[in-house]
C-alpha cells in the first residue's frame, strides 16, 4: 500500500470509528433512528472488518515471506497471520447475516473461528518472546518478568470477576452462549500476559520505526480484549444498544493490527 | 578505540530503527555476554560485537536490511579509525 493509500485507510477508520461512538452516544438522532439506517451502519461495520483484516492478514503474511528462512521472528509473523486469517473466517461467517439481514446471531459459526484465533496470537505473542530473547534484546530479569505477568495476571483476575460474574450469570441464555461469553474475556486475559511482557520491549524501542510496528500492534490487541469483553458484558446484560461502540472498539483493533504489519512490511522493504 | 565509543556509534546508526533505549541496551548487553570491558576493543571482539547487534537487528529488519545498517556502522567507525579499511 503506497503512503497516501494508508493515510487514506487511517482517516476512514477513525471517521468510521466517529462514526460509532456518535452511533451509541445519541441513538435516537436522525441518522441513526430507523432500521434501515441501522442495517446500513452495520453493514459498513461488517464490510470495513472485513477489509481490514483482509489487509491485516495478507500484510503478516507478507512480513513472514520477507524474513528469511531461520529468522526467528519468522514464525511469530505465521502465527499473527494465521491468528488474522481465523479471525477473517470468522467475520466471513457472520457477514452474510450482517449484510443481508441486518442481524448478528450469537453463538454462530464464526464463534468456531473467532476462538481458534486465540492460540494463534498467543502462540504468535510467545514465538516473538522467545525471538527477542534469543537475539539478545534485554527482557528484564526472571524476578521482573515474573513480577509483570504476576501484576497483570492479578489484575486479569479482578477484571475477570468484574466481567464474567454478570455474564456467567446472565440468565436466559443457553448453554454455549453463556460458554463463549464466558471463553473470550478469559482468553483476552491470557493474551494479555504475553502482550504485557512484549509492552515492556515496546517501551524500550520508542519512537523509533520497530516502535511504530509495537507501538500499533500492542495497541490493536489491547483494543481487540476490549472490544470481546465489551461484547461479552453488553451481550449477557442485554444490554445490544450499546453495540456501536463494540463496532467502534473492533474496527479500531483492526485497523491498528493492521496499521501495526504494514509498518513492519514498509521497515523490511525500506 | 573504546568499548563505549564503538557503542555509541552503534546506538547512534541503530536508534532511527529501534530506538536509543534499545540500542544502547542491546549493545551493552552483547559486550557484557563477549566479556568485552570499559577497555579498548580489539579488532575481534569488534567483529563479535558487530556479528551479534547485526543478529539482534535481524528480527526487526531482515537480514538485507539488517545487514546494510551493520555497514553503516563500519562505515561510521572506520572514519574514527577504529575498523581497518
Amino acid at each position: 500500500m503506497s503512503v497516501v493509500g494508508g493515510r487514506v485507510a487511517v482517516v476512514v477508520v477513525l471517521a468510521s470509528v466517529l462514526l460509532f461512538v456518535a452511533w451509541g452516544l445519541a441513538p435516537e438522532a436522525a441518522l441513526f433512528r430507523d432500521a434501515q439506517s441501522q442495517h446500513a451502519l452495520l453493514a459498513l461495520a461488517s464490510v470495513l472488518k472485513l477489509g481490514l483484516l483482509v489487509a491485516g492478514a495478507l500484510v503478516a503474511f507478507a512480513c513472514r515471506d520477507r524474513l528469511e528462512d531461520g529468522n526467528p521472528a519468522r514464525p511469530a509473523w505465521a502465527l499473527l497471520a494465521a491468528g488474522l486469517f481465523a479471525t477473517l473466517a470468522g467475520q466471513l461467517s457472520l457477514a452474510p447475516y450482517q449484510l443481508f439481514s441486518g442481524q448478528s446471531p450469537f453463538p454462530s459459526v464464526g464463534d468456531l473461528f473467532y476462538v481458534l484465533s486465540y492460540p494463534f496470537f498467543i502462540a504468535a505473542f510467545l514465538v516473538f518472546l522467545r525471538a527477542y530473547r534469543e537475539a539478545g534484546f534485554p527482557m528484564g530479569s526472571a524476578a521482573e518478568r515474573v513480577g509483570i505477568v504476576a501484576g497483570v495476571g492479578l489484575l486479569a483476575i479482578l477484571l475477570a470477576v468484574v466481567i464474567l460474574r454478570p455474564v456467567a450469570a446472565a440468565g436466559g441464555a443457553d448453554l454455549l452462549e453463556r460458554i463463549l461469553s464466558v471463553a473470550y474475556p478469559v482468553l483476552d486475559l491470557v493474551l494479555l500476559l504475553p502482550l504485557a511482557l512484549l509492552l515492556r520491549v515496546a517501551l524500550r524501542l520508542g519512537t523509533s520505526r520497530a516502535g511504530l510496528v509495537w507501538g500499533e500492534l500492542l495497541a490493536g490487541f489491547v483494543f481487540l480484549c476490549l472490544s470481546d469483553m465489551l461484547f461479552a458484558y453488553l451481550t449477557a446484560l442485554g444490554q445490544q444498544h450499546l453495540d456501536p461502540y463494540t463496532h467502534a472498539c473492533y474496527v479500531l483493533a483492526y485497523g491498528l493490527v493492521t496499521g501495526g504489519a504494514l509498518q513492519q512490511l514498509r521497515l523490511l522493504k525500506a | 578505540m573504546l568499548a563505549s565509543d564503538a557503542v555509541q556509534v552503534m546506538v547512534r546508526v541503530m536508534s532511527p530503527y529501534i530506538g536509543d533505549t534499545m540500542a544502547r541496551s542491546a549493545a551493552e548487553a552483547h559486550c557484557r555476554r563477549l566479556g568485552v570491558g570499559a577497555g579498548p576493543l580489539s579488532d575481534q571482539q569488534l567483529e563479535a560485537l558487530l556479528v551479534k547487534v547485526g543478529g539482534g537487528l535481524n528480527i526487526f529488519l531482515g537480514r538485507e536490511k539488517a545487514a546494510t545498517v551493520i555497514a553503516e556502522v563500519r562505515r561510521e567507525l572506520q572514519q574514527t579509525g577504529a575498523v581497518a579499511r
